[in-house]
């Protein structure tokens, strides 16, 4: 039981990272931009937030401070890709390779440090017990008692759900993907919704950022995102960007991100459990052609 | 042409300034550091072959990314074919025992060959099931990335030493080096050459190239789309392949942990940068190689950590393609204008 329970909880904490910047996407993607600099902006997201933190004492400084960084990168991209016009493929890789190399120099610059800072003073994001639901035996300790930013994660996903489909600017978003011309002909610029688009996407990468340094470990190492924002492109692609298909896509990708985790102790060697979350991907992309190749 | 040339030098300058300007903003003498920049990668003989060798992985994986970006495969997979090549290059040095010039061509066909099956894969993955090989390529990556350290850190692993590491390979398998400089730079011009005459005069290299501008034009006009492909990603996995095998044969001599770290990164940097063409991405390789080991000196003899680097080629990848379509607008613009005062 307790494996059980320690699974469950493995699942939901590696989830949301993956969630967070899913959910970022699933924005750029309606709004039809081939975005592909999540990475780029989890990371920028993830060293701000330990910046914040350390300095101002807070958490929730960190967090407005990842998210400051997410969208720093988010202006350049706007800048690049949707005012200058440059290719949105070859921008995302130049900004991925930007926050490795940004991150990496400033980590040195500012605190004199390589590979890794960690530092007491750094403030982690608190974990919350839900008040009600905390003294139900099974159920309190499967839901309750988490870091403050999976129920954030959990909210992202509703609130995103209802914006994307139930809403003026969900609508806009929408059609800004299916067809751009025509929303601008009809009034609303397609490059303005598509700048909000990019705005929303930022923000939720930051929170994803400021979870993985300050909620999921409590330190920056270099390039920490670990490939996170690639998987959450491919969840993004498996479900066509729909929130609750990315939630499902990202506990599974949780799940086996924890079942590392517990795997470590076993007789397999690490490396290849840590080969799991990757090979997991690849499967249910052959899952997902099958699907396709069955529709046609 | 002329037109690249002139985007590329002018984005290159305009990125160099605002590099300047970062380095003072953060209180450092921007003349001073790009003085031993340049001292330590281009001024003297020892550090012109230095930069050269560096140049090796970079060329190749950018060559690498170059033909598979204006082929059409969007392959991503340069870090793992990198590693799987170098892999390759290593076991054919440790187990294979043959004569020094026959010991060299054994383990360079290892690495060619290790660095196509593993692109292989993700191109049989994607005629069978139609998986995106973008993303497969990089899933790929890290597969690739985790198996090479498990087996450095268990059956290759070499007791003797302190982080996981392979034994050196046999030293029939090292390159030689002439006069100071390192002979796997001239494996990198025959593989540049090669390359050359393939996309810009070979028919396949035709026929690649119209399939990456429009493939239904392509199969119209009777290339065999589906076969190209193929052999596209078994050439790009193969190049990169040959670039971590180079990093064996004539750098480390063994298979250390983290080799090869960003250099195909960069490569497929490099390939953005020169917009796919050939040449280019032979010039902007040598440019972020002398720029990589001149960040060595330049940490030396000033304040500024060797990262700052990174950030400088981020910022001219991002000017120069910027500056290339921004360019390309300026320039129609007066041509337009030119012409209709002809007319008037």
């Amino acid at each position: 039981m307790n494996i059980f329970f320690g699974l469950v909880s493995a699942t939901l904490v590696g989830a949301t990272p993956i969630l967070l910047s899913a959910i970022g996407g699933a924005f750029t993607f309606y709004a039809g931009i081939f975005n592909i600099a999540m990475e780029g902006m989890m990371l920028m997201g993830a060293f701000c937030a330990v910046l914040g933190s350390y300095f101002l004492h807070s958490w929730l400084a960190g967090i407005a401070c990842g998210i400051a960084g997410a969208l720093v990168m988010a202006g350049i991209f706007v800048l690049f890709a949707v005012r200058l016009h440059t290719d949105e493929f070859l921008t995302g890789i130049a900004l991925n390779l930007f926050a490795v190399g940004a991150t990496t120099f400033l980590l040195r610059d500012i605190f004199r440090v390589k590979g890794a800072f960690t530092n007491a003073g750094i403030r982690a994001i608190p974990t919350v017990t839900l008040p009600l639901l905390d003294h139900i035996p099974v159920v309190g300790r499967l839901l309750s008692g988490y870091n403050a930013m999976v129920y954030v994660a959990g909210l992202v996903v509703i609130v995103a759900a209802f914006a994307i489909f139930h809403t003026r600017f969900g609508l806009r978003l929408r059609a800004a993907g299916y067809n751009a011309a025509c929303l601008s002909s009809s009034g609303v610029p397609a490059s303005t919704v598509r700048i909000w688009s990019l705005v929303i996407c930022a923000v939720c990468c930051g929170l994803a950022g400021a979870y993985l340094s300050l909620g999921y470990v409590r330190l920056f190492s270099e390039n920490m995102s670990a490939g996170r924002g690639w998987i959450s492109l491919a969840a993004i692609i498996l479900v066509s960007g729909n929130p609750w298909g990315i939630a499902i896509i990202s506990l599974l990708f949780g799940f086996f991100d924890g079942l590392t985790v517990f795997l470590q102790g076993s007789r397999i060697p690490t490396q290849f459990t840590a080969m799991i979350p990757y090979a997991a991907t690849l499967v249910s992309l052959y899952f997902y052609s099958l699907r396709r190749k069955g529709r046609t | 042409m002329r037109k690249q040339v002139m985007s590329g030098v002018a984005g290159v300058f305009v990125a160099l300034v605002i590099g300047a300007v970062i380095m003072l903003v953060q209180g450092f003498n921007p003349v001073q550091t790009y003085g031993a920049l340049l001292q330590y990668s281009l001024f003297t003989v020892p550090a012109l072959a230095a930069t050269l060798a560096r140049a090796v992985p970079l060329v190749l994986t950018g060559l690498s990314a170059s033909i598979a970006f204006a082929s059409g495969p969007v392959n991503l997979g340069q870090p793992g074919q990198l590693i799987m090549g170098a892999m390759g290059a290593t076991l054919v040095g440790l187990f294979v025992h043959a004569p020094a010039p026959l010991m060299i061509l054994l383990c360079i066909v290892a690495s060619l060959t290790a660095g196509a099956l593993w692109s292989g894969v993700a191109a049989m993955l994607r005629r069978l099931f139609s998986m995106d090989e973008f993303i497969v390529t990089l899933m790929l990556n890290f597969i690739a990335d985790y198996f090479a350290l498990w087996l450095i850190t268990y059956p290759l692993f070499d007791p003797a030493a302190l982080s996981p590491m392979t034994l050196p390979v046999s030293t029939a398998a090292w390159l030689p080096s002439i006069g100071g400089l390192n002979t796997s730079v001239l494996v990198m011009l025959m593989a540049t050459v090669f390359c050359w005459l393939v996309m810009s005069r070979g028919r396949s290299g035709y026929e690649w190239r119209m399939t990456g501008q429009n493939a239904l034009f392509a199969r119209i006009g009777g290339c065999k789309v589906d076969a190209n492909y193929v052999r596209v990603m078994l050439l790009t996995g193969a190049l990169a392949g040959l670039a971590g095998g180079l990093m064996i044969l004539g750098g480390s001599h063994r298979f250390v942990k983290g080799l090869g770290a960003s250099y195909a990164w960069d490569g497929i940097m490099i390939a953005v940068v020169a917009g796919n063409g050939i040449s280019g991405t032979f010039l902007y390789g040598l440019l972020f190689s002398a720029l990589q080991q001149g960040a060595l000196g330049m940490e030396l003899i000033t304040a500024v950590p060797s990262e700052f680097i990174d950030v400088l080629q981020a910022v001219i990848v991002l000017i120069v393609v910027a500056g290339r379509v921004s360019l390309n607008l300026v320039l129609d613009y007066l041509a337009t204008r030119r012409r209709l005062r002809e007319a008037q």
